[in-house]
């Protein structure tokens, strides 16, 4: 598995497929994440882009390489775990993505409440972002396997299918993504850090759901 | 490895590609797949190698598997030594043991020159040499071909003829498609033909329309040494690479002739026998499968006889006596 992931990763890494994603989301973080603004708002604007982002970087991973050299590896390793890697490389570079994204925010963030009268512990907030945007990281890596081959094997319907889930996941109430979002900034105008301990759990199982799904499915339709 | 049963169809509702297979895979062999266009052998070949799973049916005991498709238009951002470096981790081996059999099958299929060029600048054939020396660099137990002689040019084809050989001298099983009915004749142990999706096992040996092959054929004239039985050479449970055909030469020598792909893992496999053989010479034999040599008309018996029935020296018909068992 080891080698199947770095083999993967030198893959995403040397397509330079990351390259849009990545802009996107610094731009994204450039226009909502001002200097001096509320933390835990800042937080949960730097983790509810990672749903989407994470979606489209599944896709990069699971259509970055050619049909030929996938059967050779899955020869080698089986579809499944060729399947899982290509997955995982995604998740892990959504994974670095928020590792930069919370990084900003703590640099630039001021540690107050959105009144800027009660003042916000920096360590819980920064852990309650960090684990909020894992949640969007997740359900989008969910979505993502959901959303493209083995599932849904045609551009025409999975782009589409992905772009509508992961929106509709970051607004609808009953979503883990949005829960985790909204308890941050909620929590915000009383200064009150909420850490997404629940919805973490959920889609850390929609996830593992998803992906098993989409691998042992992997063998059977190529 | 065996398959039981085994039938593919696409979607749940398409027709069925194949149905009802049962094949054995023995190890140590070489087996030919023969069909029409779109017959379902490369539907075969991908459920032999593990990259499809069966509809129905079950496939067990599938050892380590590698697998060369027949066209290999890899726009990957990996240098040849690279990828095949990544695809020797992948197939188990550590990075430094990857890196140097890249280095090597890229040495032997004369493409050590392209070692640093990108995949997406490689010509065709190169592109299908490395295909190739992906599957071959971590010696697996089961290797699938698919057409992989398309594209290549005639030196690369004897390397991999001989890699092939060589794979099934170590006990390894191929399973090959080609085109070209000469391609590997009369070293395959079996050829099944794809029809109407089911699978048709042939007569053994060449195929009908390659009895005019011109391959090349070696003799090795070979003496066993003190100690050891004379005849028809019992590498110890094994029959022996290329399945040559064996007669007896003068001074209690034995005469193997064989393909010349097949010509270094027959030599590998009498000198690394225990005890070892003494090889005499190595000549260029007359051609054209199925005749026997002329050096000896006498009527040995056909391909592979001698080696598969019974002890070493009871096979042969003339000449067996005249071999001194010390």
């Amino acid at each position: 598995m080891t080698a199947l992931l770095r083999y993967q990763a030198a893959l995403l890494a040397g397509s330079h497929r990351w390259l849009p994603p990545t802009i996107c989301y610094l731009a994204f973080l450039a226009i909502g994440v001002q200097t001096g603004g509320p933390i835990l708002d800042a937080y949960g604007w730097a983790a509810a882009p990672l749903l989407p982002l994470t979606v489209w970087l599944t896709r990069i991973c699971l259509t970055n390489e050619p049909s030929a050299a996938r059967h050779c590896a899955a020869a080698a390793a089986g579809p499944g775990r060729v399947h899982l890697a290509a997955v995982l490389t995604a998740t892990l570079a959504a994974g670095l993505l928020a590792l930069a994204g919370a990084a900003f925010v703590a640099l630039l963030s001021d540690p107050h409440s959105s009144d800027h009268r009660v003042a916000v512990p920096v360590l819980p907030a920064t852990l309650a972002g960090l684990l909020t945007a894992l949640a969007c990281v997740l359900l989008g890596t969910a979505v993502g396997a959901l959303c493209n081959r083995p599932v849904l094997r045609g551009t025409a319907s999975a782009v589409p299918a992905g772009l509508a889930a992961a929106l509709l996941l970051l607004v609808l109430g009953a979503s883990p993504a949005n829960a985790a979002v909204s308890g941050l900034v909620t929590g915000s105008a009383h200064g009150t850090v909420t850490v997404p301990w629940l919805p973490l759990a959920a889609t850390l199982l929609i996830a593992a759901a998803a992906v098993a799904a989409a691998c042992a499915l992997s063998a059977r339709r190529g | 490895m065996r398959l039981d049963g085994v039938g593919r169809r696409y979607g749940v509702r398409g027709p069925w590609v194949l149905r009802d297979i049962r094949l054995d895979l023995p190890g140590q062999a070489l087996l030919r797949v023969e069909g029409t266009n779109g017959s379902g052998k490369s539907t075969l070949l991908r459920l032999c190698a593990g990259i499809d799973r069966p509809t129905t049916g079950r496939i067990t005991g599938r050892p380590r598997t590698a697998y060369v498709p027949e066209r290999f238009p890899a726009a990957m951002p990996f240098t040849a030594v690279g990828y095949l470096t990544h695809l020797g981790r992948v197939h188990g081996l550590s990075g430094p043991a990857a890196a140097r059999g890249a280095a090597e099958w890229l040495e032997r299929f004369g493409a050590a020159g392209h070692a640093k060029t990108p995949l997406s600048d490689l010509s065709k054939g190169t592109s299908q040499k490395v295909a190739v020396a992906q599957a071959l660099l971590a010696a697996p137990g089961l290797l699938v071909l698919d057409e992989a002689w398309t594209g290549l040019d005639a030196a690369a084809r004897e390397v991999l003829d001989r890699a092939v050989a060589e794979r099934v001298a170590d006990g390894g099983t191929v399973v090959f498609v080609d085109h070209d009915p000469r391609r590997l004749a009369g070293a395959a142990d079996a050829r099944y033909r794809v029809v109407d999706g089911g699978l048709r096992a042939e007569a053994e040996g060449p195929a009908p329309d390659s009895g005019n092959a011109t391959d090349p054929q070696l003799t090795v004239e070979a003496e066993g040494g003190p100690g050891r039985p004379a005849g028809p050479p019992g590498v110890p449970g094994a029959e022996l690479p290329g399945r040559p055909r064996i007669a007896a030469g003068p001074d209690g020598t034995v005469r193997l002739t064989v393909a010349a792909a097949h010509s270094d893992a027959l030599l590998r496999a009498l000198l690394t026998a225990r005890p070892p053989w003494h090889i005499r010479s190595v000549t260029s034999a007359a051609h054209s499968v199925g005749a026997p040599p002329a050096a000896h008309p006498e009527g040995f018996p056909p391909p592979a006889d001698g080696l598969r029935s019974g002890p070493p020296g009871s096979a042969g018909s003339g000449h067996s006596e005249e071999v001194p068992l010390s």
